[in-house]
C-alpha cells in the first residue's frame, strides 16, 4: 500500500498530469460536460475532429448498440476550426485544460489549413491526426491505410508546427506496422491506437443495416482485447515510440492494461456515453489500483507486461 | 434551468398498464425537477449490459416523504425495457437528468391542443397536468392501436380541463381511426398550437396538419441516443436549413417550423 502515487506521465515531450484523456468524438469540444468531468482534472481532452469548415455529418440513424459496444457513423460532424478557436478554445485555456486537437481533412491541404489556423492560438498542447475514420468517403482511412500517403501528410504537417503531432491509426489497416513505421519516420511524436473497427450491424426485421451508411465503426468493451493486441504489437516493434492506447476502457484496471501493453497514456471514449464522469472515475480507479498494488509512479507500469 | 445530475434511484413501484406497457415510479434521494417534454437517461447501476443508458420522457414528478418520485410510462421493446419489467421493487438504477428542452408551456397561446399516440403519452400527460394546474384551457387527443393499448384513460381524462378524445385504430374504444385523422375531423378554429408526441409517421401527419391550419406545432421526437448530453452526435435531427442538431440538447421537443419536412 502506498499513499502518494505519482500519476503524471509523458507522451514524448508532452507532460500530462495523469495518463487519462477523453477520446475524440466522445467529449464534445471539452466544455460540454464540465459539471460532471472538469477537463482540467484529466490528463487531457481530445476534441471532436475539426475540419477547415463546418461539416454536417452523415444521415441518420447514426448509432446502434451492439453486444458490449456500439457502432457509430457520425461522419465527422463538427463546427469547423474557426468556431473552435473563437468560441471554445479561450474557455479551455482559461480552465487550464490540456487540449489535444483532433484534426481531419479530406485532402493534405485541408489538414494543413486546420493546423495553420491553430498555430495562431495559444493553449493547444498537441495535434492528433485522424487518418483512420471509417465513416467518411475521402480522407480518413485513405491516409491511415497507405504508408506512402501518410508519409507525405505527416512530413508536410511536420514543417508547419513544432507542437507534438500524434497520428491516430486505423485498426482496419491491412499492414498496421508499416503504417506506424511510416508515421514515426515522417516525424510523428506519438501514435494513438486505435480508432473504431469497421463493422456491420443488421436489423433483421427490416433486412437493412442498422446505421444509414451501412458500415460503421465499432467501439466499446467489445474491442478492448483487439486494441490491446495492436498496442502490444506496435510497442514490441517500436519500443521507443510513445503510444496512446484506446479502445473499450471503462475502468481504472482497463487503463492499467493499456499501460502494461506499452501505452504511456490512455483515452476513454464510449464509456463517457454511459457515464459522463467516466474519465474522472478512471483516474480515481487508476490511482486506487496503484495504491493497492504498491505502484508509486504510474510510469512503472508502461510496457510492464510479462509476456512469458 | 433545471440542474441535471447523475444519481442512484430506487425502483419504488410498478403497475402493469397493458400487454406491452407499464408505469414506474423512481425514488430520487437527491433533488430533481423537470418540465414536461424533458427526459432522463436510465440504466443499471452495476454491470455493463446494456452498455448505454436509455432515454425516457418524464410523465410526472411528485414529492414523497422519502424524496422526489419520477413517473415513467414504459413500453417493453427490448433488452433494457424487459429488464425494467422484471426488476424487483427496491432495486437501484442510475438516473441522469433532467435533460433536453421540453414544451414551451409559458409561451403557450390561448388554446393549445395536445396529441399523443401510443407510448408517446408520457410527455403529453405531464404537459396536460401542468397546463391544468396553470388554468390554461386545452383539449387532448390520445390514440392507440386498440382499447388494450390505451394507457391510463382515467388519468388522462382527469388531467384534461377541456375535451379528452380517445381514438383506437380498430374502433374498440372511443373514435375509430388514426388520432391525426380524428383531430383533423374535430379541429376547432380556436386551436392555436399543437403539442404532440408519438411515432414518427404520426408526427409527420401532425406537422402537415399544422402547416395546413397555419399554427405552430411542438413535436417531441424520439431518436436513438447514446449519451443524452450532446457529445456523441448520434441523435441528430435535420432542420429545414439542412443542418443536423442533437435532439437530446436542442430537443427532444422541436417547433415543427424549425424542422426539415422529413427530419
Ligand atoms: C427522448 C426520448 C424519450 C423516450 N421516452 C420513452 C418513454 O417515455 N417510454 C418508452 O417506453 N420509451 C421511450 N423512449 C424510447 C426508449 O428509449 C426505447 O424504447 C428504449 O431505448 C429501448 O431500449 P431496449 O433496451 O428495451 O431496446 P433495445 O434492445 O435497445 O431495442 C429493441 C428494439 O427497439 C428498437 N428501439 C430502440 N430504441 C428505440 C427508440 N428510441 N425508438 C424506437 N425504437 C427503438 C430497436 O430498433 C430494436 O428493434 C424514448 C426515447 C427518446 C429518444
Ligand atoms: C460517436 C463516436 C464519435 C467519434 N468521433 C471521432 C472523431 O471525430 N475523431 C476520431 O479520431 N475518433 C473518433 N471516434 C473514435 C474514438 O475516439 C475512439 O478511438 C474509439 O471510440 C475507441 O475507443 P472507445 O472504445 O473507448 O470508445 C469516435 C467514436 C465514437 C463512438
Ligand atoms: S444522444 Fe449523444 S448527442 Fe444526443
Amino acid at each position: 500500500m502506498v499513499t502518494v502515487v505519482q500519476l503524471a506521465t509523458q507522451v514524448g515531450s508532452l507532460t500530462l498530469r495523469n495518463p487519462v484523456l477523453a477520446a475524440s468524438g466522445t467529449f464534445g469540444y471539452g466544455l460540454e460536460l464540465v459539471d460532471f468531468c472538469p477537463p482540467e482534472a484529466l490528463g487531457g481532452v481530445v476534441t471532436k475532429g475539426l475540419s477547415p469548415r463546418p461539416r454536417a455529418g452523415n444521415p441518420t440513424p447514426r448509432i446502434v448498440e451492439t453486444p458490449a459496444g456500439m457502432i457509430n457513423s457520425i461522419g465527422l460532424q463538427n463546427i469547423g476550426v474557426e468556431a473552435f478557436c473563437t468560441q471554445v478554445l479561450p474557455a479551455l485555456r482559461q480552465r487550464g485544460a490540456t487540449v489535444v486537437v483532433n484534426v481531419f481533412g479530406e485532402t493534405e491541404e485541408e489538414y494543413a489549413t486546420v493546423v495553420e489556423r491553430l498555430e495562431r492560438e495559444d493553449g493547444v498542447a498537441a495535434y492528433e491526426l485522424n487518418v483512420s475514420c471509417p465513416n467518411v468517403g475521402k480522407g480518413g482511412m485513405e491516409f491511415g491505410h497507405d504508408p506512402s500517403s501518410l508519409d507525405l501528410l505527416v512530413r508536410m504537417l511536420r514543417r508547419l508546427t513544432r507542437r507534438p503531432l500524434w497520428v491516430k491509426l486505423s485498426p482496419n489497416a491491412p499492414h498496421l506496422l508499416a503504417v506506424a513505421e511510416a508515421a514515426l519516420a515522417a516525424g510523428a511524436d506519438a501514435l494513438t491506437l486505435v480508432n473504431t473497427f469497421r463493422a456491420l450491424a443488421i436489423d433483421a426485421k427490416k433486412r437493412r443495416p442498422a446505421v444509414a451508411t451501412g458500415f460503421g465503426g465499432l467501439s466499446g468493451p467489445a474491442i478492448k482485447p483487439l486494441a490491446l493486441r495492436l498496442v502490444w504489437e506496435v510497442h514490441r516493434a517500436f519500443p521507443q515510440a510513445p503510444l496512446v492506447g484506446i479502445g473499450g476502457v471503462l475502468t481504472g484496471e482497463d487503463a492499467v492494461e493499456f499501460l502494461l501493453a506499452g501505452a504511456c497514456a490512455v483515452q476513454v471514449g464510449t464509456a463517457t456515453f454511459r457515464n459522463p464522469a467516466a474519465c474522472l472515475e478512471v483516474v480515481q480507479q487508476l490511482q486506487a489500483f496503484c495504491q493497492r498494488e504498491g505502484v508509486e509512479d504510474v510510469r512503472e507500469l508502461i510496457g510492464g507486461l510479462r509476456w512469458r | 434551468m433545471e440542474r441535471r445530475s447523475d444519481q442512484p434511484v430506487i425502483l419504488a413501484s410498478r403497475q402493469e398498464l397493458s400487454p406491452s406497457c407499464f408505469a414506474l415510479e423512481l425514488l430520487c434521494p437527491g433533488p430533481l425537477t423537470a418540465t414536461p417534454g424533458q427526459f432522463i437517461m436510465l440504466g443499471p447501476t452495476a454491470g455493463a449490459d446494456p452498455l448505454l443508458r436509455r432515454p425516457f420522457s418524464v410523465a410526472g414528478v411528485g414529492e414523497s416523504p422519502r424524496g422526489v418520485l419520477v413517473q415513467l410510462l414504459v413500453k417493453e421493446v427490448g433488452k433494457f425495457t424487459s429488464l425494467l419489467r422484471r426488476l424487483p421493487i427496491g432495486s437501484e438504477l442510475s438516473l441522469l437528468g433532467p435533460l433536453g428542452q421540453g414544451f414551451r408551456l409559458l409561451e403557450a397561446p390561448p388554446r393549445p391542443v395536445l396529441v399523443a399516440g401510443g407510448i408517446g403519452l408520457p410527455p403529453v400527460l405531464f404537459a396536460a397536468r401542468e397546463l391544468s394546474q396553470r388554468g390554461i384551457p386545452f383539449d387532448l387527443f390520445y390514440g392507440a392501436a386498440s382499447s388494450h393499448e390505451l394507457l391510463l384513460p382515467q388519468e388522462v381524462k382527469r388531467a384534461t380541463n377541456g375535451l379528452a378524445v380517445f381514438c383506437t385504430d380498430d374502433g374498440s374504444f372511443g373514435e375509430q381511426g388514426l388520432v391525426t385523422e380524428v383531430l383533423r375531423r374535430l379541429w376547432q378554429k380556436s386551436y392555436s398550437r399543437i403539442l404532440a408526441c408519438g411515432p414518427t409517421p404520426m408526427l409527420y401527419a401532425v406537422a402537415q396538419l399544422a402547416r395546413e391550419r397555419q399554427v405552430e406545432a411542438e413535436l417531441s421526437l424520439e431518436e436513438p441516443m447514446a449519451c443524452g448530453v450532446g457529445v456523441c452526435l448520434g441523435c441528430v435531427v435535420r432542420l429545414h436549413d439542412g443542418s443536423y442538431v442533437p435532439s437530446c440538447q436542442a430537443g427532444p421537443v422541436f417547433l415543427a417550423s424549425q424542422l426539415a419536412e422529413r427530419w
